[in-house]
């Protein structure tokens, strides 16, 4: 393998993939052909949709307006009757209805008179002569009757809702428009005729087209009311013929922001576009083209072979992906569509740069899946047909990222496709959030690397030569082994099963409403199952060798000084002691300083309920607390990190690289902390695990490392069982800091520790590995 | 020098167990070609896929260079050349990209690889069309480049497998001097093929395989006095005439 990644031999081999993808022109055409054609088409679809919206309900529709009893009927049938006569006399309305009113005018409830002067300071004058006295609320429509038209098409009927509350039924959407209440008088003018004054307070649904259109031409035919009178009585002082006040009610709901949705699902179908082809070609293709079987009998390993082919995808994948984002980009920036439909911050720049990683992400996820349907295919023909099934059926749950009101909730993270699509609207729209956010990156992230991993084991198998077809059973298959430990693509395989079902474990049981030591024990229980069951009942298996896996021998160093072993193992144990002894101060510490430097999520001081969460939990009896958040945390992450994950990191890796990967991903684990995501722990429990990393390899033992681990929890919980003032005392200060006495002296425990350590574990030769 | 001890392999085909291999044997040394002969389905393939590693018999092992193949099968890949009728090559690339791509496969040093391709370029006269890209080859280039693919790591062991189906006069001239070749450089060559004409021109030892198993074995002169028949065609057909009469088969050489 060594001699594949030296030497730039694996760029080169990534080059000769990439030169194949990229001369072909079907490559070509998809990358820069598609996002060319595929985004103005799309953006005059769109726009066409956006005026549709506006344009259609002005047609033929027929509103529907909802009042709680006959006399508001009444009133408004009389009002409409106005708009018709001044329809009639030929006057023209002062307000054109042309697209939905401004939001901030739907979303703020507005009262004010229609008949505000036209802009020329005039008020309304009175005209004897044009007075309206004869309509006496004769012909009323009531309960239902005929629409009543009004000028230019506009036509409302009057419904008054015989079971249900008028609000009920605008909200279930029975009704367009609801007038709450609605008055009427006569106002006499000094010339003895008199003008009719009206007075409305109507409901529409906040952000349904259909409700913010009834509403705007209810406004539009009253205005004409006002507009006729003050045509008709110019120069006389009065009061406003209609008054209308407009509230929305009811959640709102933002038709742009599921059309918001679109755009990630369009950028992710196209990224998806670009990498079928290349993905297709260097596997089934390769195949077709008599090349495979040369290439399988050279001693590469397959894995390198695959690893080149998806360097390759991906790159071409996320191609395609710039090249999307960019004509998006600049589509929906010269259009002005990029506004409409993503809100006033538009499609910038600074989402693009945010968009890109996620592209990225998921071309390297969906890269791998591509890879691992086509490396058993055999031909061009059959990899479509593997393909196509899939696409459609990963397809249905994006469609649903397209609905209104999907939430991008905690769970929905770990759903590949649609955590990416939901994170890229959330992005898009302004709204993302942490927690969401890091399931769905490290999920895809995991994914990924499982998929290659399952790829790597298709590509080139039996089946590419010899015509059965076993391979998918061939994974299932328990393993004849060469080796005893894990491998990486073992591990990548457990941790891309693992990952989601942690989550989700730990966030339902974060949102149980448990007593403080249920929520102990639950938690306790998860991980037995998670990180010490299951890992192990994989690792039997995979007929994996447990004692070397779990490093479960006491004394495992295999070429020990010339101590006695008494003496060696008094020496490691005591050193994992003196190494506990400083580090859950140094850990303390780490904690504070991150969350006063603000990367805590939860201030654990100043939140009440957390006070308070914090004295109840003094009241657990602290062997139940020392139980669950000690000695079985220290059992279960000690078998997989140092056991599970570490082996298989040191299958292939320098020991020292194999302690910094385990301890990173140990870290990683430790910011998912029930639904918050606590990133201020990720760095201690990092230094926390490189720590135990190096007792591990160094003793060959998984012992001291669990000495060392429970002490370390049950001293830092231990903390836990003081309040601020106690605390302040014991420390002698204020500042929850602890002295610098303390901090130094437990450096240099942990100094002398691992000098012991490295002493009762020195080989007797020179060579020193860590 | 190739030793094969007893292979055997069978697949599951709709249920059914078929043998491909049943307990081959033979030997090739260094500076031999040794023909694997037999009709379509006899086997033959199967026993170079064994060779090569790329299937895992059932019974038997393989030994390249007195190391056996199963110990460390991906190691034996660099001792073995492979050349088959169904190679292919990549038509976006050039020759030269190509030779220099199957160079790193087989981790050899890039500043030997460029020498080895200059000799071979010479050698195999492709050196007009190192530059082209593979796809506007004619079919006796691709033919030479394919040669060529197979020599860019030097292995002491090379498997023909039908080197010359589909190929005219010119290209089966090639294939021969290109054994011919290789003979001279003290390689071990196991060439299969049902083409007897060429078989009888190159090959140093034959097996005639039937139903996986080798029923004759050795030089042209022994396979003569084991049959009584002194073309190979003839002596196949005698192979072939016992499927449809069940005459009493002669007894196997092997």
């Amino acid at each position: 393998m060594q001699e594949y990644l030296s030497n730039g031999r694996l760029l080169r081999l990534c080059l000769k993939e990439l030169r194949e993808s990229l001369r072909d022109r079907r490559t070509i055409m998809t990358l820069i052909m598609m996002p060319i054609l595929v985004y103005p088409l799309l953006s005059m679809a769109m726009q066409r949709l956006l005026l549709g919206a506006v344009s259609a309900p002005s047609g033929q529709l027929e509103y529907v307006i909802g009042v709680a009893d006959d006399n508001t009927a009444r009133v408004i049938s009389l009002a409409l009757r106005e708009t018709q006569r001044a329809a009639s006399e030929g006057v023209r309305p002062s307000i054109e209805i042309l697209r939905p009113a401004p939001k901030d005018a739907n979303a703020n409830p507005l009262s004010q008179p229609l008949n505000e002067p036209d802009g020329d300071g005039k008020s309304p004058e009175a005209n004897p002569e044009a007075n309206s006295g004869n309509e006496n609320g004769k012909n009323i429509n009531t309960p239902t009757a005929g629409a009543i038209r009004t000028n230019q098409q506009a036509a409302f009927s009057i419904v008054v809702p015989e079971r249900t509350a008028v609000s009920t039924s605008l909200a279930d959407g029975q009704l367009d428009l609801a007038i709450r209440s609605a008055s009427f008088e006569r106002f006499p003018l000094p010339n003895g005729v008199s003008i009719p004054v009206f007075e409305f307070e109507m409901e529409f649904r906040d952000g349904d087209p259909r409700s913010e259109m009834a509403m705007a031409e209810f406004r539009k035919a009253m205005q004409l009311i006002n507009d006729y009178q003050s045509a008709v009585l110019r120069g006389n002082r009065l009061p406003a013929s209609v008054t209308l006040v407009s509230n929305a009610v009811g959640q709102r709901v933002d038709p742009m922001a599921s059309l918001a949705g679109v755009l990630p699902l369009v950028l992710i179908l196209m990224t998806i576009t670009g990498a079928v082809y290349p993905a297709i070609d260097l596997t089934a293709g390769e195949r077709e083209r008599g090349t495979m079987e040369a290439m399988i009998a050279t001693p590469a390993p397959r894995f390198i072979l695959l690893l080149s082919k998806y360097v390759a995808v991906v790159t071409v994948a996320v191609l395609t992906a710039v090249a999307n984002l960019f004509a998006s980009w600049i589509t929906l920036s010269l259009g002005g569509l990029g506004r409409a439909l993503l809100g006033e911050r538009g499609f910038s720049f600074w989402t693009l740069i945010q968009i890109f990683p996620l592209l990225v992400i998921f071309a390297a996820f969906f890269s791998a899946i591509l890879l691992a349907m086509c490396s058993f295919a055999r031909s061009f023909k059959e990899a479509q047909a593997y393909l196509i099934p899939v696409m459609l059926v990963s397809l249905a749950p994006a469609l649903v990222t397209l609905m209104p009101n999907v939430e991008f909730s905690t769970l929905l993270g770990i759903v590949p496709l649609v955590n990416i699509l939901l994170l890229s609207r959330d992005i898009m729209t302004g709204a993302s959030t942490a927690l969401p956010a890091f399931a769905a990156v490290l999920s895809t992230l995991l994914y990924a690397a499982a998929a290659l991993v399952v790829a790597s084991r298709l590509f080139g198998g039996e089946s590419a030569t010899s015509g059965s077809q076993e391979s998918w059973s061939d994974l299932m298959r328990r393993p004849k082994r060469r080796f005893p430990t894990p491998d990486i693509g073992e591990l990548a395989i457990y941790l891309a099963l693992l990952f989601p079902v942690f989550f989700v474990a730990t966030n339902l049981a974060g949102q149980w409403v448990l007593s403080i030591e249920r929520k102990l024990l639950v938690n306790a229980l998860l991980l037995l199952v998670l990180f010490l069951l299951a890992p192990c009942f994989f690792a039997i298996y995979r007929r994996m060798d447990l004692k070397k896996t779990f490093l479960l021998r006491l004394d495992g160093t295999e070429n020990p000084n010339g101590l006695p072993r008494p003496v060696r193992l008094l020496g490691v144990f005591a050193a994992s002691c003196l190494m506990a002894a400083g580090l859950w101060i140094v850990a303390y510490e780490a904690l504070k300083l991150l969350s006063d430097l603000g990367f805590g999520t939860i201030d654990l001081q100043k939140t009440a309920a957390l006070e308070e969460a914090k004295s109840r939990f003094r009241e657990v009896p602290f062997w139940l607390i020392f139980l669950t958040s000690a000695l079985i945390p220290a059992i279960c992450e000690e078998f997989f990190f140092r056991g599970f994950v570490l082996s298989a990191f040191r299958s292939r890796l320098h020991p020292t690289r194999a302690i910094i990967y385990s301890a990173l991903l140990f870290g990683v684990f430790h910011v998912v902390n029930g639904n918050v995501l606590s990133i201020e722990r990720f760095a201690p429990t990092a230094i926390l695990g490189l720590a135990l990393g190096f007792l591990a390899v160094r003793s060959g033992s998984l012992w001291p490392g669990i000495l060392l681990h429970a002490i370390h929890n049950g001293l830092l919980f231990w903390l836990t069982r003081f309040n601020q003032s106690e605390l302040a005392e014991w420390l002698g200060s204020d500042s929850e800091h602890f002295p610098t006495a303390w901090i130094l002296a437990s450096v240099g425990s942990i100094a002398i520790g691992i000098t012991v350590l490295s002493f009762s574990t020195l080989k007797r030769s020179d060579e020193v590995s860590p | 020098m190739i030793v094969a001890k007893g292979l055997r392999k069978q697949f599951m085909v709709r249920g059914q167990t078929l043998v491909a291999v049943d307990r081959i044997s033979f030997t090739v040394g260094n500076g031999e070609v040794y023909g694997l002969l037999g009709p379509n389905g006899a086997g033959k393939t199967t026993t170079l896929r064994m060779v090569m590693g790329l299937l895992d018999p059932d019974e038997g092992h393989v030994e390249i260079g007195g190391v056996r193949t199963d110990i460390d099968p991906i190691a034996i890949r660099s001792q073995l050349g492979l050349i088959s009728t169904n190679d292919g090559v990549y038509p976006w690339l050039t020759v030269r990209e190509m030779l220099m791509y199957f160079a790193d496969l087989y981790a050899v040093e890039v500043p030997v690889a460029l020498v080895r391709l200059e000799e071979l370029a010479e050698l195999l006269n492709i050196k007009n069309f190192l530059d082209q890209r593979c796809s506007t080859l004619s079919t006796g280039q691709k033919q030479r480049v394919t040669l060529a693919r197979g020599l860019m790591h030097d292995p002491p062991v090379m498997l023909l497998d039908e080197p010359t189906r589909g190929l005219d006069v010119v290209g089966s001239q090639t294939v021969f001097e290109f054994i011919e070749l290789l003979k001279k450089r003290g390689k071990s060559v196991l060439l299969s093929t049902h083409r007897l004409d060429e078989a009888e021109r190159v090959c140093d030892r034959f097996g005639l395989l039937h139903h996986g198993t080798v029923r004759y074995e050795g030089t042209l002169d022994d396979l003569r006095s084991l049959t009584g028949k002194y073309h190979l065609v003839d002596m196949f057909i005698d192979l072939i005439r016992e499927d449809r009469q069940p005459v009493p088969s002669p007894t196997a050489g092997a």
